[in-house]
C-alpha cells in the first residue's frame, strides 16, 4: 500500500475510481452520439480521457486499442505551450500535428481544463479521427504520400476557445482546408461536447470530495495502478526478448521489407522496450511517431498482466521506450505517416512475439495481424458517384489451450467487415463469394485460425480501386512446433483475360467484367501438427477447415471414410 | 366463455409465479418452485393448487397468458435442436465468419464470436441461386441441389433447417422453394426462412437469427403443444397466450411458428408489469432496476412507452428481432468484496449467485457479498428473508465482511457500509450510461425497483443520479406475472423496402403495407380477436443516405405529406438519439406493422385496503452512510401502511417479496392503489 492511502479511505478512493470510469464513458458516448461521420460512428475511431495536472492518464474510454495511450504527448504539449497558471475557465485547447505529440493528421486532439475553486485541477480530453482534413487525396490517408503536407492540414497546439470566446480565425481557416465542412465542424464541436461533460462531472466531484482531497486520490489511483502493474511484470521471468517481423513495403519502394526489431527487457518491475535495428524511416506513409509504439506496447503489457488493473497512467510508469531518431518508430519531418496503423499492428504483434518467449504459455503464435484496407471510388449507372472503404481481418494466431479463431480482428485494431448485401446494395460491385479460406491456417496441435477468402467482380464503368494488404510476403509465424499460417494473395482477373498478383499495395484502375479475389494471411499453429488428434482432423475435414491435401501438413492421410 | 378468470404465469428460474385476477374481487398470488425438467408441471400444478386452496375451477379461466424461459434456456444450455443451414452458393460460411469484431479487446488467445455452435462447417450447404441487389433473379434456384442439401442435413441429424439466400427480402421465391422441397421430402423437419423470421439485409445478423429461430422452434414448439394439451386435459378452454420480446402477447400456435420472438418473454413482462404499475400512480416516466444475485437489469419507459430496440443479444450473439431494451450489468446481490493487490477494496463482477450465495445463506459461501453487507448493517431481517422462506445467519455475514475489514484497518461496519457504497457507485454509473444512450436525462424519471433485491437500494441510486421520486409497487417480486394480464395482443410484419428519397412511391408504399397489414390482421383472427378492437400502427426504419445504420420511425400513410412528415419525424429523432439532424436527403430501409389490441378488459390495480393492524412493527438499530453511530430507524409492515400517512426516513419497509430501505431527507408513502412512493425532502 502506498504512503498516500493510509490517510486515505478505501472505500471513497474505490467510489472515485468508479466514477472517474463513469465520467470517462459518458464522455466518450456524447462524443459517439454527437459526432457527424460514419468513421466515428461506426468505426469507433475516437476515444475520451481525463487526465492529471502533470499530463497521467486518470482514466479513459476506447473502443479500439490504437487510442490507448495516444493523447499522453497531446497533454505534455500543451501544458508546455500553455502554463497551468495562465489557464482560465472555459480554455479549450486543439493539436493534430504528429511531430509535435499527434499521431496522424486526422486525429485531432482537444482538451479543456477542469476547474474547481478557481484551480484547474485536471483536464478532459478527446481524440476523434475525423473524415477529412485536407490534403492530397479525399479522407486525408494519401497511401502514395511522401510528405506530410501531402497528408492534410497541421494543428500545432491552439487555443480553440479562450475563455467563453472560440477562436474563429482558427475554425475559419480550417473551414477553408477540409473537404466537407460542416461535418468537420461537427465532430469538432462533439469534442467539445464531450470535454463539456468531463468538466461539468469532475467539478461536481470536486465539490463533492473538496479539490484537495480529490487530487489526493487521483495521485493514490495512478500509484495503485502502478503497483498492480509492477507486481504482474515481476511474475514475468527477467530477462531480454528479442523478436522480429515486418511490414510488405511503404507502398512506394515495392521491394523493399519494413523491419520492426524489438528487445523488450523486463527486469525488476519494469519493461524497455528497444526498437533498435528497425528500419530506416520510409518513403511512404507508414512511418509512425512515438505515440503509436507507446500504445503498441501498453497494448502488449495490458494483455499479458491482470485484466482487473484499473488502466491509467500508474500502468505505463514502468515502461520505456528507445526509439532510434530517423527509423520507422520515430521518423524526422516531413516524413509521411498516415497509414501507421497497419505499423502499429506489426509492432503490437512484434513485442507479444517477443513476451512469447518469456511467458510461452500466455501468448499465442502470431496472429495474421492482416487489416486488409480496400476502397473502391466510381459511379453508379445512373451517374452518381460512390466511394466505399472495407477493413477485411485475418485469422488469429492458436495458443496452448485453442484453435486460433478465424476471420477475426486482433491486436490494436478492432473493426467490423461490410456485409456483402450492403455493398451491393450500395455499389454496382457484386460479392460472388465470401468464405473461410480452407487450409490457410497453420497446422499445429491447435490450428491457427484461417482467414478469408472474397471475390468480387466490377459490374459497371470505371473503378479507381486501392489495396493496401499485408503478409503477401511475410507469413505469420507458428509457435512451439506449430506450422506458419498462410500468406495473403489478391490477384486481378481482367475481363479480357489476364491475372495480376498485387503487390500489398496498388493503386490502379478496375473496369467492368473484371474480378478481384483476395485471400487474407492465416493465423500461426502452435505445438506439433502430429499431435492434433484424429477427431479434430476429421472435424477440420468435415467442416471444410482443411482439405485432403491439407492433411498432409498433419503427417496424415485420412481414409475416405473419415469425411 | 363460462368464467372470467384472468391467469398470468410467469417461470423465473427459482419460482413460477402465477397472478389471478377477476374483476370486483383482490388479486391473488401464488409462488411455486419452478420445475425445471418440464416447466409446464408447475403451471398444471398452479392449477390444482388454485382448485383446491381458493375454489377457483379452471373451466372458469377465461384468459391465460404465460411468460416462458424455455426458449432462452435451450440457447442457455445448448439443448436446443440440431440444426442445417443451406445458403446461396459462395455463402456458406456467414454464420462463422461474422463481422470480424471483437469483445475482449486485451484477451490474447480469442474466442469465436459467431454461434457456430448452431451448424458447423459440415451442417452447412450451398445451392446454385441468386436474387441481385435490385430483386432480379441472376441465377434460378438448383432445386436438385436444394433436395441433396436437405437429404445430407438429415441424414446428419438435422431435425430443424434454416434456409438462407442472399437478398431473399427482396423475393422470397427461392426460399419458399426451398422450404416446399424440404418438406415433401422431410414432412417433419422444422424450417425457418429468412424473408420470414428477419426480412432485412445484412446476411450474417439475417443468417444468426434464422438459425436461432430454427434451433428452438422444435424445442418450443413441444412445449407450448404439450402445455396446451394440458390446460386442455385441465378443463381450461382458453386460449394459451405467450408473451414475446417486444412486449406484446401472441396465441401460442403464432409463437411456435417464429419462436426466436420469445427470447425476452420474461423481462418483457416485468417491463409491462412496472409501467402498469407506474401508471396507477399516475406516473409515466421510469426507468427500472432489476437487482439480482449477479446482475442488475436496467430497463426505460418514456411517456408510458417501454423502450425497444430493433437488435439484442442472446447469450452474448446478436438476434435481430424486436424487443424491449433491457440492459446488463454486472453488479447484484450476490456481488463479491475482494482487496485488490494493491490494497484496494473492490465489488464484483465476480458473485457468489444463488449456489452457494453470500455467507450469511449458510451454503457454504466465505466471501463477504452486498448481501452480507445488508445484514451487517441491519437493513435485512435475518427471520423475514423472502417472508421468512430463508433463514439467514447475521454471524457468517458478520465474520465475511470482517476479513475484508481487517485488512483495510476498517471496522465491519465501515467495511459493510463501503461494500454498499461501491455496488451503489457502480449501478448508478450504469443506470446513467444506459438512459444517455437513450438520449435521456435520468433526472426526470422515477426509479422502480423491480424484482426483489431492487429497493434496498433505490434511494442511493436515486440520490447519485439526481432522481427525486421512487416508486415501490405492491408486488415488485411478481411484476411480471402481473405484466402479463396488461399486456395488448400484438402481431408485427415487417419488410424491407430500400429505396432512396427520390424514388419514394406512395403507391409502392401503400401496397406494401397493406400486404403486412393482411398478414397481421390473419393473425388477430385466428385468436379471435375483433376487428374493431384493433388498432394499427406503421413505422418506418429509415437512415441518412450513406449512412449504415438506422433509427425506427412512425409513418402515416395518409396524413397530407407522409414523406415530408417521414423526413421531419426521423430528423426529430436523430436529433433525439444523436444529438444533431442535418438537413440531409434520407433513405427508407424497411416497412413495419404493427396490430396491437389493448387487452379485452381495462385493468385496475386493486384499490389498496391495508391490513387492520399497526403498521410500526419495531424500531431497529441500523448504520447509515456519513453517519458515525448505528441510528434508529422505524420498521414498518408494507400490507398494513395505510394511504397517505406520511413517514420520513431512516425507516425500513417490510413486505415479503422485498425490504425497502428509505434514507434520511426522503419521505414515503403509499398511494391509494398500495403503491410505495419516496420523495426527495432536502438536498
Amino acid at each position: 500500500m502506498s504512503r498516500s492511502a493510509q490517510t486515505l479511505d478505501p472505500v471513497t478512493v474505490e467510489v472515485v475510481r468508479n466514477k472517474l470510469d463513469g465520467i470517462a464513458n459518458e464522455m466518450e458516448l456524447t462524443l459517439l452520439k454527437s459526432s457527424f461521420s460514419p468513421i466515428v460512428k461506426e468505426g469507433l475511431d475516437a476515444s475520451a480521457s481525463l487526465f492529471t495536472l502533470q499530463g497521467e492518464t486518470l482514466a479513459q474510454a476506447i473502443a479500439i486499442p490504437i487510442h490507448l495511450a495516444t493523447l499522453i504527448p497531446c497533454v505534455a504539449r500543451f501544458l508546455n505551450e500553455f502554463p497551468i497558471e495562465k489557464m482560465r475557465e472555459g480554455d479549450i485547447y486543439c493539436m493534430n500535428d504528429p511531430y509535435l505529440g499527434g499521431t496522424h493528421l486526422p486525429d485531432i486532439a482537444v482538451v479543456m481544463p477542469v476547474f474547481a475553486r478557481g484551480r484547474p485541477i485536471a483536464f478532459a480530453a478527446t481524440m476523434t479521427h475525423h473524415q477529412d482534413v485536407g490534403g492530397m487525396a479525399p479522407g486525408s490517408v494519401p497511401t502514395n504520400a511522401t510528405e506530410i503536407f501531402q497528408e492534410g492540414i497541421r494543428l500545432p497546439p491552439l487555443k480553440l476557445r479562450d475563455g467563453e470566446v472560440f477562436n474563429d480565425t482558427l475554425l475559419k481557416i480550417l473551414r477553408r482546408n477540409v473537404r466537407i465542412p460542416e461535418t468537420f465542424e461537427g465532430d469538432l464541436m462533439a469534442q467539445v461536447a464531450a470535454c463539456t461533460v468531463g468538466v461539468r462531472r469532475l467539478s461536481a466531484l470536486a465539490n463533492t470530495y473538496g479539490d484537495n482531497h480529490l487530487t489526493a486520490i487521483f495521485s493514490e489511483l495512478l500509484d495503485r495502478s502502478e503497483t498492480m502493474t509492477r507486481d504482474a511484470l515481476r511474475a514475468i521471468p527477467q530477462g531480454t526478448y528479442r523478436a522480429v517481423d515486418f511490414l510488405d513495403n511503404d507502398g512506394i519502394d515495392l521491394d523493399r521489407r519494413i523491419r520492426i526489431e524489438v528487445a523488450v527487457t523486463v527486469g525488476d518491475g519494469a519493461m524497455t522496450v528497444d526498437f533498435t535495428g528497425s528500419s530506416p524511416q520510409v518513403r511512404g506513409p507508414f512511418n509512425v511517431v512515438p505515440s503509436g509504439s507507446l500504445a503498441a506496447s501498453c497494448f502488449a503489457l495490458r494483455a499479458i498482466t491482470d485484466p482487473r488493473i484499473t488502466t491509467n497512467g500508474g500502468c505505463f510508469r514502468p515502461i520505456t521506450l528507445k526509439l532510434p531518431e530517423g527509423s520507422i518508430v520515430n521518423p524526422r519531418e516531413p516524413a509521411p505517416v498516415n497509414s501507421r496503423t497497419a505499423t502499429i499492428k506489426r509492432i503490437t504483434g512484434t513485442i507479444l512475439a517477443a513476451f512469447a518467449e518469456a511467458v510461452p504459455d500466455r501468448v499465442p503464435a502470431d496472429n495474421a495481424g492482416e487489416l486488409l484496407a480496400l476502397s473502391f471510388g466510381g459511379a453508379r449507372p445512373d451517374g452518381t458517384r460512390y466511394v466505399i472503404g472495407e477493413l477485411v481481418a485475418s485469422g488469429a494466431g492458436a495458443s496452448r489451450d485453442k484453435d486460433g479463431v478465424d476471420v477475426i480482428e486482433t491486436d490494436a485494431t478492432n473493426c467490423m467487415n461490410l456485409p456483402a448485401e450492403a455493398l451491393e446494395l450500395d455499389a454496382p460491385i457484386r460479392v460472388n463469394r465470401a468464405m473461410l479460406r480452407r487450409d490457410s491456417g497453420g497446422a499445429g496441435a491447435h490450428r491457427g485460425g484461417l482467414g478469408i477468402l472474397r471475390e468480387y467482380e466490377i459490374l459497371h464503368g470505371e473503378v479507381r480501386f486501392t489495396h493496401r494488404g499485408e503478409r503477401h510476403y511475410i507469413a505469420p509465424k507458428g509457435s512451439a512446433g506449430g506450422h506458419d499460417g498462410a500468406m495473403a494473395r489478391t490477384v486481378i482477373y481482367r475481363r479480357g483475360g489476364g491475372e495480376e498478383v498485387i503487390p500489398s499495395k496498388l493503386v490502379t484502375t478496375l473496369h467492368a467484367g473484371d474480378r478481384v479475389v483476395f485471400e487474407t494471411a492465416g493465423g500461426g499453429g502452435h505445438g506439433d501438427p502430429a499431435r492434433r488428434t484424429g477427431e479434430q482432423l476429421r472435424a477440420d475435414l468435415a467442416d471444410g477447415k482443411i482439405s485432403r491435401e491439407g492433411a498432409a501438413s498433419y503427417g496424415v492421410t485420412p481414409s475416405p471414410e473419415a469425411t | 366463455m363460462s368464467g372470467d378468470l384472468r391467469i398470468g404465469v410467469d417461470i423465473g428460474g427459482t419460482f413460477t409465479d402465477v397472478v389471478v385476477r377477476r374483476p370486483g374481487s383482490p388479486t391473488r398470488i401464488m409462488k411455486i418452485p419452478t420445475t425445471r425438467s418440464d416447466p409446464s408441471l408447475a403451471v398444471l400444478e398452479a392449477l390444482q393448487r388454485m382448485q383446491s386452496e381458493w375454489g377457483l375451477a379452471p373451466d372458469e379461466v377465461a384468459r391465460f397468458v404465460h411468460g416462458t424461459t424455455v426458449a432462452t434456456n435451450a440457447v442457455l444450455e445448448r439443448k436446443g435442436a440440431k440444426v442445417g443451414v443451406i445458403a446461396t452458393e459462395g455463402f456458406r460460411d456467414v454464420l462463422e465468419i461474422g463481422r470480424q469484431m471483437r469483445h475482449q479487446m486485451y484477451q490474447l488467445a480469442l474466442d469465436p464470436e459467431t454461434p457456430t455452435f448452431l451448424a458447423p462447417g459440415r451442417m452447412r450447404h450451398e445451392v446454385p441461386e441468386r436474387i441481385s441487389a435490385t430483386g432480379e433473379v441472376l441465377k434460378a434456384l438448383d432445386e436438385a441441389a436444394v433436395a441433396d442439401a436437405a437429404d445430407a442435413l438429415v441424414a446428419a441429424g438435422a431435425r430443424a433447417i434454416a434456409v438462407v439466400f442472399l437478398f431473399s427480402f427482396l423475393d422470397d421465391r427461392h426460399e419458399r422453394r426451398a422450404r416446399e422441397i424440404i418438406l415433401t421430402r422431410h414432412p417433419d423437419v422444422f424450417v425457418s426462412l429468412s424473408s420470414e423470421v428477419d426480412p432485412a439485409f445484412r446476411e450474417y445478423e439475417r443468417t444468426v437469427v434464422t438459425a436461432f429461430d430454427a434451433y428452438v422452434k422444435p424445442v418450443v414448439d413441444r412445449y407450448l403443444a404439450n402445455l396446451d394439451s394440458g390446460l386442455l386435459g385441465a378443463s381450461v378452454s382458453a386460449p394459451l397466450q405467450v408473451m414475446q420480446s417486444r412486449g406484446g402477447i401472441s396465441g401460442s400456435w403464432t409463437a411456435r411458428l417464429r419462436p426466436v420472438r420469445l427470447f425476452l418473454s420474461g423481462p418483457a413482462a416485468g417491463v409491462i408489469g412496472a409501467k402498469m404499475a407506474a401508471e396507477t400512480a399516475g406516473v409515466r416516466d421510469l426507468i427500472t432496476v432489476d437487482v439480482g444475485g449477479t446482475s442488475c437489469d436496467i430497463a426505460l419507459i418514456e411517456d408510458g412507452t417501454p423502450a425497444l430496440r430493433s437488435e439484442g443479444l442472446i447469450d452474448g450473439y446478436p438476434v435481430r428481432v424486436g424487443m424491449v431494451d433491457v440492459n446488463s450489468i454486472g453488479s447484484g446481490g450476490g456481488s463479491i468484496a475482494w482487496i485488490d493487490v494493491a490494497g484496494g477494496l473492490r465489488v464484483g463482477p465476480q458473485s457468489a449467485g444463488s449456489e452457494p450465495g453470500p455467507a450469511c445463506y449458510g451454503r457454504g459461501g466465505m466471501e463477504a457479498t452486498v448481501t452480507d453487507a445488508s445484514v451487517v448493517l441491519g437493513y435485512l431481517d435475518p427471520d423475514y428473508f423472502a417472508g421468512g422462506k430463508l433463514k439467514l445467519r447475521p454471524e457468517l455475514a458478520h465474520d465475511a465482511v470482517a476479513r475484508i475489514a481487517g485488512r483495510l484497518n476498517l471496522t465491519v461496519e465501515q467495511a459493510a457500509l463501503g461494500i454498499h457504497r461501491i455496488l451503489n457507485a457502480q449501478m448508478a454509473e450504469g443506470i446513467r450510461l444506459v438512459s444517455i444512450r437513450q438520449g435521456h436525462d435520468p433526472r426526470r424519471f422515477t426509479l422502480l425497483p423491480l424484482g426483489g433485491g431492487g429497493a434496498l437500494h433505490a434511494c442511493a441510486l436515486a440520490e447519485e443520479l439526481g432522481i427525486t421520486r421512487v416508486l415501490v409497487p405492491r408486488h415488485p417480486g411478481v411484476l411480471s406475472a402481473a405484466g402479463l394480464l396488461a399486456a395488448p395482443i400484438e402481431h408485427e410484419s415487417s419488410t424491407a423496402l430500400p429505396r432512396r428519397a427520390e424514388d419514394f412511391d406512395l403507391g409502392e408504399v401503400k401496397h406494401t403495407l397493406h400486404g403486412l397489414d393482411q398478414r397481421c390482421s390473419a393473425l388477430m383472427n385466428d385468436e379471435k380477436v375483433e376487428r374493431g378492437a384493433v388498432s394499427v400502427r406503421y413505422f418506418a426504419d429509415v437512415c441518412y443516405a450513406g449512412q449504415g445504420y438506422h433509427l425506427e420511425v412512425p409513418f402515416e400513410p395518409d396524413a397530407a405529406d407522409p414523406f415530408g412528415a417521414l423526413t421531419a419525424a426521423f430528423y426529430a429523432a436523430h436529433d433525439r438519439t444523436y444529438g444533431h439532424a442535418p438537413q440531409a436527403p434520407i433513405r427508407l430501409v424497411n416497412l413495419r406493422t404493427v396490430h396491437t389490441a389493448v387487452g379485452l378488459e381495462k385493468l385496475q390495480e386493486d384499490d389498496w385496503f391495508p391490513a387492520a393492524r399497526e403498521a410500526l412493527i419495531r424500531r431497529a438499530r441500523i448504520l447509515l452512510p456519513e453517519q458515525q453511530a448505528p441510528v434508529e430507524a422505524a420498521v414498518y409492515d408494507r400490507a398494513a401502511l395505510k394511504a397517505g400517512d406520511p413517514f420520513d426516513g431512516p425507516a425500513i419497509v417490510e413486505q415479503n417479496d422485498t425490504t425497502t430501505l428509505v434514507t434520511p431527507g426522503w419521505r414515503g408513502r403509499a398511494d391509494t392503489h398500495g403503491n410505495l412512493v419516496l420523495e426527495r425532502t432536502s438536498n
